[in-house]
């Protein structure tokens, strides 16, 4: 989603036009639009006054950041070390087996997206994903069919 | 103030970096990454030397970027350093196979081949990311080209791969490059560096092209004079003034 | 009487419906106050710790804890509140059920300083910190000098909890030293190990007993700014520490003058981008003055020239709450747990293939085999232990036989792994360690920021050669490079994550030697995990087909049969 060009304005200053807010910025307008569009990366880079190339490498470094659009639902999977040791690449085949997405990838009709984070911070109940900000632990393979499942079901009732 | 270096005493100025010194008194430490107009940045990690303290026990420091002090011991071929360095320069060498230069010599002088035997990725990859051109952009107040991602994904690029706005196509750049990784085509009216095309000034004097258009506009405030200076080549120019000078 | 029901309410416990409990127990307190004469009320607590058994829900004063409560065991709790506790609910000990939490076994071995607080009370009240004595340590550090407070905690022999156990109150005094204002305090609460979450149970358990931390440590060394930097994802623990800023301004804690000190400090809250490399201080401050994350090249520490190159103190989330506790109390008490050279306890995230998962906070000097086998139970599902790793990513795999080894900083350091932050990852004898040097070196890989030549090269190199020795393509000479390349990496790298990112493969080498020899000469992996080359087959199950059909009837309901092309996509 793009913002709105008085929208963007306004979440640019609630921050002072200083370099040091920049990752603060960037992370607001991804919370918005989910994902960096390039405009926007473009226009906080002139407010904070700061190189566009430094934006841009701000951007690709951290990790938070996506440059592109991602699906109404995001699932991140953490692949941490305690979900590592059990197995977490077999939940990712049988996401990839139900949704076709490997990580980093976002289906064609943005629905979903699947990214592998390096911790949730959930480590006891591992293995551990998160759709959005739910999380679920213990994570089996049925767990995994029907939290997708319930998420079809909710958007076949909304349609 | 007077340090060690492989056994000859040498003077060391306050506020010095131990590579400097060195070099001073005649002793060649190998860098990459280094450059007499850049700030040293500690990436390629060639100019390590062996610290040695008062009871003897020696710690590997980076010359580039350690500021010397009053009585310091230091070596800079000891066995561990030129074991070091072999397999820095054999990094360097398997990561950017096409590298020209000086990354070319020190793999002659410590007797390092890059045949493929770690990497066999990145057969074209001329750069070694020594972010010489980065800063040097930096420098100059541009900032047109970054280093972006992060780890083994690292590259220089221009922002979203695209051509630089804050570029004038002064191939800064270029020149600073050890390893001529970064492409410049200079024909006589265009030249054509980051993805990006510049139309080229021609000297008033001898014709040939010498700076880009965007280029001297970016001179425009800094340079006293500007109309009558920065219509000729440099070359030209000293002449020019030469000549004023004496009508 | 009056009955208070904390409801934990910690990632773990959230993730199996805490939240649920929560509010199923307001609703039936609602629905039965005619029958109930009780005054109860719920609170929502951080972490409990015993994660695996979720959710935990305490009954105090009693102090019965039930074990994986559902929503609909609510009424039955709240009805046997003057009764006869739920028996199915509780903790099934050797002996009967155990209806105190201290008298489990995951429990009676720890010693609870730094989370004194995390689980008893209600994160968001700061009247509930204040019942227990909070914000007392900073009434009592206005009154004392500077020097003096440096000195306490001096006394304490407290070390940083971050990962390098730099002793905490040598770091202020340097700070405190410098004549050059303002100084800056930073917490560092990007706590990006993976395997580790005991920050972020500090964080949302406990905000302000963290906080009260921070504010001593500048009146010690004398700043007047502070920053929060928090991991963006972890999204409670932002929302927590916001809360209890506001909370302490508002209670006069913070601000232009602290109580009426005259002394003033400001603090705020830095999100973090996602970046492991800064949790590396000097990472961590080029990040706060909005560059990217890479540690500095210079020699200058940032005790001296930090923050906008003015002395700044970075301590990390743990450390710091050990602060109040070391003024109140004061730092010879505390120095009375531990080991000669490592003080106070030390908070563990226990996980992988443990019986009890969770957060355990041990004295320092509590042996592994104790920790693992009596607060963890020993080993899932009644195989084999293998390893434990320590320190996370950066750190090393234990064996078996250095079990009985003494937590402590220089010891693990001494057997090749490290404290790090905490994490501790059990691992059994289906885990393949030849694997996990692999998994732990392509997470470094990933994370270095890519600066200099060993870090980004050798660990590009490593993981390459570790890819191949588990694809059954490893030659014997293979470990030689390996060899080589861990000690130009331990030695020449510019920052502490190229100097520790060997650990995770010499700490294997040198205890699973033979798993690698298997690997590379007889192309076999013992533990079943590495494919050595041959591909696995996947065979789809009935549930499988199902939900690919309820997949494509979603997408033809909701999207059409003509789906939207990527680029076109809006929400």
């Amino acid at each position: 989603m793009i913002l709105k060009e008085e929208r963007l304005t306004q979440l640019l200053q609630k921050f002072p036009p200083e370099r040091r807010q920049s990752l603060a910025v960037f992370q607001d307008i991804q919370q918005e639009c989910g994902y960096l569009p390039k405009e926007h990366i473009i226009e906080a880079a002139r407010y904070l006054k700061m190189p566009l190339a430094e934006a841009y490498a701000m951007v690709t470094f951290y990790r938070s950041f996506s440059l592109d659009p991602r699906g109404k639902y995001v699932i991140k999977v953490c692949d941490g070390t305690a979900c590592h040791i059990k197995n977490v690449q077999g939940r990712l085949d049988c996401l990839k087996r139900i949704l076709n997405l490997d990580p980093g990838e976002t289906d064609k009709d943005g629905l979903f997206t699947v990214e592998t984070v390096s911790c949730l911070g959930a480590c006891a109940i591992s293995p551990v994903m998160k759709v959005n900000d739910v999380y679920y632990g213990n994570l089996t393979e049925e767990k995994i069919y029907e939290i997708l499942a319930d998420l079809y079901r909710k958007e076949m009732m909304k349609a | 103030m007077n340090i060690v270096i492989d056994g000859k005493t040498c003077e060391a100025r306050p506020g010095e970096y131990l590579w400097d010194t060195a070099r001073r008194n005649g002793i060649d430490i190998p860098a990459l990454c280094r450059h007499d107009a850049l700030p040293g940045r500690g990436c390629c990690r060639l100019c390590i030397v062996e610290n040695e303290n008062a009871v003897g026990s020696r710690s590997v420091i980076v010359s580039c970027v350690f500021p010397v002090t009053e009585g310091l011991k230091i070596h800079t071929r000891s066995e561990k350093i030129i074991r070091f360095r072999r397999i820095l320069l054999k990094l360097l060498i398997e990561r950017a196979p096409q590298a020209e230069g000086v990354l070319l010599d020190y793999c002659r002088e410590y007797g390092v081949a890059g045949n493929g035997e770690l990497f066999n990725d990145n057969t074209n990859e001329k750069c070694i990311l020594c972010n010489r051109c980065s800063r040097a952009c930096q420098e100059l107040g541009n900032s047109a080209i970054q280093v972006t991602q992060r780890g083994i994904d690292k590259i220089v690029a221009s922002p979203f791969n695209e051509p630089s706005p804050d570029c004038i196509g002064c191939a800064a750049c270029a020149r600073v490059c050890p390893t001529g990784a970064i492409a410049c085509t200079d024909t006589r009216e265009q030249r054509t560096i980051w993805n990006k095309t510049f139309e080229m000034v021609k000297c008033a004097e001898c014709g040939k092209p010498f700076a880009t258009a965007e280029e001297l506009e970016w001179m425009k405030p800094k340079i006293l004079d500007f109309e009558s200076n920065l219509a000729y080549c440099p070359r030209c120019r000293g002449r020019h003034v030469a000549n004023s000078a004496m009508v | 009487m009056k009955k208070t029901i904390l409801v934990c309410c910690g990632p773990g416990c959230i993730a199996y419906g805490g939240l649920d409990v929560a509010a199923s127990f307001r609703e039936q307190i609602a629905t039965l106050k005619m029958d109930v004469k009780l005054e109860t009320v719920i609170k929502q607590t951080g972490c409990h710790g015993f994660c695996s058994r979720g959710p935990l829900v305490r009954i105090m004063p009693d102090d019965i804890t039930y074990y994986r409560v559902k929503p609909r065991d609510t009424e039955e709790i709240l009805k046997s509140l003057d009764n006869k506790p739920v028996g199915r609910l509780l903790y099934h000990g050797v002996g009967g059920n155990i209806l105190k939490q201290q008298e489990t076994p995951f429990y009676s071995a720890q010693k609870k300083l730094a989370l004194r607080n995390v689980g008893e009370i209600d994160p968001k009240n700061i009247n509930d910190y204040k019942a227990r004595g909070g914000y007392e340590a900073l009434r009592k550090a206005l009154t004392m000098e500077p020097e003096d407070i440096i000195a306490e905690i001096e006394k304490s022999g407290l070390r940083g909890r971050g990962g390098a156990g730099f002793p905490t109150g040598l770091k202020w005094r340097i700070a405190a030293e410098y004549d050059n204002f303002p100084k800056y305090v930073i917490m560092n609460g990007d706590e990006g190990d993976p395997g580790a979450f005991m920050d972020r149970a500090l964080m949302e358990g406990d905000p302000h007993g963290v906080l009260e931390g921070v504010i001593i440590c500048a009146l010690a060394v004398g700043a007047t700014k502070g920053y929060l930097y928090i991991r963006d994802e972890y999204a409670l623990s932002l929302q927590s520490m916001k809360d209890a800023l506001a909370d302490a301004e508002k209670a006069g804690f913070l601000g232009d003058s602290i109580l009426g000190s005259g002394r003033s400090l400001h603090i705020e809250v830095v999100r973090g981008g996602g970046a492991f490399v800064c949790g590396e201080s000097t990472a961590l401050i080029e990040s706060i003055e909005g560059s990217i994350g890479e540690p500095r090249a210079t020699f200058a520490y940032p005790t001296e020239q930090g923050l906008w190159n003015k002395p700044t103190i970075i301590n990390n989330v743990e450390t710091f709450i050990n602060i109040p506790l070391i003024i109140d109390e004061g730092g010879a008490k505390f120095a009375e747990t531990g080991t000669p050279t490592s003080k106070g306890t030390k908070v563990f995230s226990l996980a992988g293939k443990v019986r009890n998962s969770g957060l355990v906070e041990a004295p320092m000097g509590m042996t592994m085999r104790k920790i693992i086998f009596e607060i963890g139970g020993g080993i899932v599902g009644n195989r084999h232990f293998k390893a434990v790793q320590t320190g996370g990513p950066s750190g090393g795999a234990l064996p078996e036989s250095l079990l009985d080894l003494p937590i402590d900083f220089d010891t693990l350091v001494r057997y090749g792994s490290m404290m790090g932050s905490g994490g501790m990852i059990v691992m059994d004898d289906w885990t393949c360690m030849v694997a996990v040097a692999k998994y732990n070196i392509e997470f470094l890989a990933k994370e270095s920021c890519g600066a200099c030549v060993p870090c980004r090269e050798g660990l590009r190199a490593l993981s390459m050669i570790l890819t191949r020795i588990c694809e059954g393509k490893g030659e014997p000479v293979d470990l030689e490079i390996i060899k080589s390349i861990c000690e130009l990496l331990t030695q020449t790298s510019r920052c502490g994550l190229g100097k520790t990112a060997a650990n995770p493969v010499m700490s294997t080498l040198k205890y699973f030697p033979e798993e690698y020899e298997e690997h590379i000469k007889e192309k076999r992996c013992r533990a079943g995990v590495c494919s050595m080359g041959r591909s696995t087959v996947v065979t789809d199950s009935a549930d499988m087909a199902a939900i690919v059909a309820m997949a494509e009837a979603a997408r033809k309901v909701s999207y059409g049969v003509q789906s939207k092309d990527k680029t076109g996509a809006e929400s």
